[in-house]
């Protein structure tokens, strides 16, 4: 529960750091469109050694980074697999059948036992779930004993690996460059930039202040209420209710148990936020300033240049089409 | 039986790299049963992290610590119940806002019983036992606990805490923010729970005069070190107490000044204000 980081935000003194938060969420917004407009592998890669450079110009650990990648890596391997399986265009490379039947199956169940038991040892997590895909392939290619319930024809095009390929790199562009922004911008830079950034809306009703406070009060309450639900644990915990040990039909009282001090806590800590405030002669609405202005600077226009000269490369790369 | 801890350590890991140590080597024994013990110690010394490990709420980074036979170690070990630790040794947290749920005082008190598969009527009983014991009449039990006041609120908490008839209780900062009026009722009340259960009590608080007139037994923290452990006459009978960031008792500064001021030979080691009051006349007679 403690260590829960909310916001990526990890203080550095690269170049990025300096940036007004304004640029960099423009800035991450145009090249995310630019990367949606090239249409090949190889302008793909070059976009994504381009992407690589700037992590390093930038200073920031690229181990980071990938990291940061972590959380999506089920969501690649899923791009990735229903690419190879439903695109159906281009030479076929290969065709193999595979055979659900009796040996198999229990095969397949063994080795999945097998699996779950190795990814036990934490090391070379993402290599063993590698090796596992490979041994169900090998598995349901060549055991072809015993009675055989069903047969699945495995056909993979040359389009169907080219754009899996294209996909997933896109995908890991995008999040490496809006890992980048989390990583060096703090919460409340962003939230002020996205309130300068929408101030225009308020031409049309909407309050971009109201909108901002509302984002930096509650990531600023975030680690104090995982505090608060905390000590509610271990208070109900010591009363018996230990939510690790105990059987189904007991827990939904004790998830009720930490629900009510929870919700009370909270408003209890938002009406007092609420005088806090008030006292301190906060008035919603009224125009406010800063103690720290965001200053659009030398370097926030040569990024800006950057970022135009890059959408442009990728528009005409779209439109000539190069590579 | 009662608790053993052996060199135990504990210590928060940050968001970043860097951890903090919250208490450090401790070792140190608990009676089950006829000690009214309080822990002392500035804040951010580690008092809350030591009554935490005494019902196994946390787990000790190093060393271990054993409750009522169950060794408890920094793995959790799946053959242990450590729920069963909890009914032997009830923790009373500070704020009772963390543990009062319930839309009356009597289910709120009987909550406890019930997860350790007490009957409910016997957890009636109890609730109603319970609440007695804290000095609440029987006319609280379908009252809701969130329109009481702030000590009643703390009398309940406890109460559902006394339901579940632990062996050791351990009270975290029980007295703060109550009237010093309330400081004392509730002091004398947990006084005459030890003296009629025979349960051992383990306060925590920053009060000196409720420590030098209440306690048995003294333990201070000073950053996370057990830098004490006796009783408080020999505690307060120190020449200097500033390395452990504590102050002595009202009764004694008052009467070491008036020994100064008056050059009088009274006996400053007195517990209670009557009993000062008694020093000083003989004082001033003599």
């Amino acid at each position: 529960m403690k260590n829960i980081i909310i916001g990526q935000y990890i203080p550095g003194t690269g170049f990025l750091y300096k940036l007004d938060p304004r640029t960099k969420i423009i800035a991450v917004l145009i090249l995310m469109v630019a990367v949606f407009l090239l249409k090949s592998i190889t302008q793909l890669m070059i976009a994504f050694g381009i992407a690589i450079i700037i992590l390093i110009i930038g200073k920031i650990s690229i181990v980071r980074v990938a990291r940061g990648l972590k959380p999506i890596f089920i969501l690649l391997v899923f791009t990735f697999v229903f690419q190879i399986f439903f695109n159906k265009e281009g030479t076929v490379w290969v065709d193999e059948t595979l055979t659900f039947s009796l040996v198999s199956l229990i095969v397949l169940v063994a080795w999945t036992i097998v699996w779950r038991l190795l990814t036990k040892l934490k090391k070379f997590k993402m290599m063993l779930f590698f090796l596992y895909i490979a041994g169900v392939y090998l598995i349901l290619r060549y055991l072809t004993y015993g009675t055989i319930f069903s047969t699945f024809n495995f056909v993979v095009h040359e389009k169907g690996v080219e754009m899996s390929i294209f996909v997933v790199i896109r995908l890991l562009i995008i999040i490496t460059l809006s890992t980048v922004l989390t990583l060096t911008t703090k919460p409340t830079d962003l939230t002020q930039g996205i309130e300068k950034l929408m101030r225009p809306l308020k031409y049309i009703g909407i309050s971009s202040d109201d909108f901002a406070l509302i984002i930096s009060i509650s990531l600023r309450y975030i680690p104090t209420i995982l505090d608060e639900a905390n000590k509610i644990m271990l208070a109900q915990a010591s009363r018996g209710a230990d939510i690790a040990e105990g059987k189904l039909k007991d827990k939904i009282k004790q998830i009720i148990s930490l629900l009510v001090p929870m919700f009370i806590i909270a408003f209890k800590r938002s009406e007092d936020l609420a005088d806090a405030m008030e006292s301190r002669n906060f008035v919603p609405g009224r125009e406010r300033t800063r103690i720290y202005d965001l200053h659009f600077g030398l370097l926030d226009l040569m990024v800006a240049l950057m970022t135009i000269g890059l959408l442009t490369g990728s528009i005409m790369a779209r439109v000539l089409w190069i590579g | 039986m009662g608790i053993q801890f052996k060199e135990v350590n504990f210590s928060y890991t940050g968001v970043q790299k860097g951890f903090y140590e919250a208490i450090k080597d401790i070792s140190l024994t608990i009676q089950d049963k006829d000690e009214l013990i309080t822990l002392v110690g500035q804040t951010g010394s580690g008092k809350s992290t030591l009554a935490q490990h005494m019902n196994a709420l946390v787990f000790p980074t190093s060393g271990s610590v054993e409750i009522f036979g169950k060794l408890v170690t920094a793995k959790r070990n799946r053959k242990i119940k450590y729920n069963e630790i909890r009914q032997k040794v009830g923790l009373v947290f500070q704020f009772p806002e963390y543990q009062l749920f319930e839309e009356t005082v009597e289910k709120d008190i009987m909550f406890g019983p019930l997860n350790f598969h007490v009957p409910e009527i016997e957890a009636k009983e109890l609730a109603k036992k319970a609440l007695r014991m804290v000095g609440l009449s029987e006319s609280y039990l379908n009252r809701n606990p969130f329109n009481l006041s702030g000590g009643e609120k703390k009398r309940v908490s406890i109460a559902g805490i006394l339901a579940l008839d632990p062996q050791i209780l351990v009270l975290d900062e029980p007295t703060s923010g109550l009237d010093p009026r309330g400081k004392r009722q509730l002091m004398n009340l947990f006084k005459s729970i030890q003296m009629e259960t025979g349960k051992t009590i383990i306060v925590i608080t920053h009060d000196m005069d409720l420590v030098y007139e209440y306690a048995t037994r003294v333990l201070v923290l000073n950053a996370g070190c057990l830098v004490f452990d006796g009783t408080p006459d020999s505690l307060f009978k120190k020449p200097s107490l500033s390395e452990f960031h504590l102050d002595y008792p009202a009764t004694i500064r008052v009467l070491r000044e008036i020994n100064e001021r008056f050059h009088t030979q009274i006996d400053i080691y007195q517990k209670t204000v009557s009993d000062a009051t008694i020093a000083i006349k003989r004082g001033f007679k003599s």
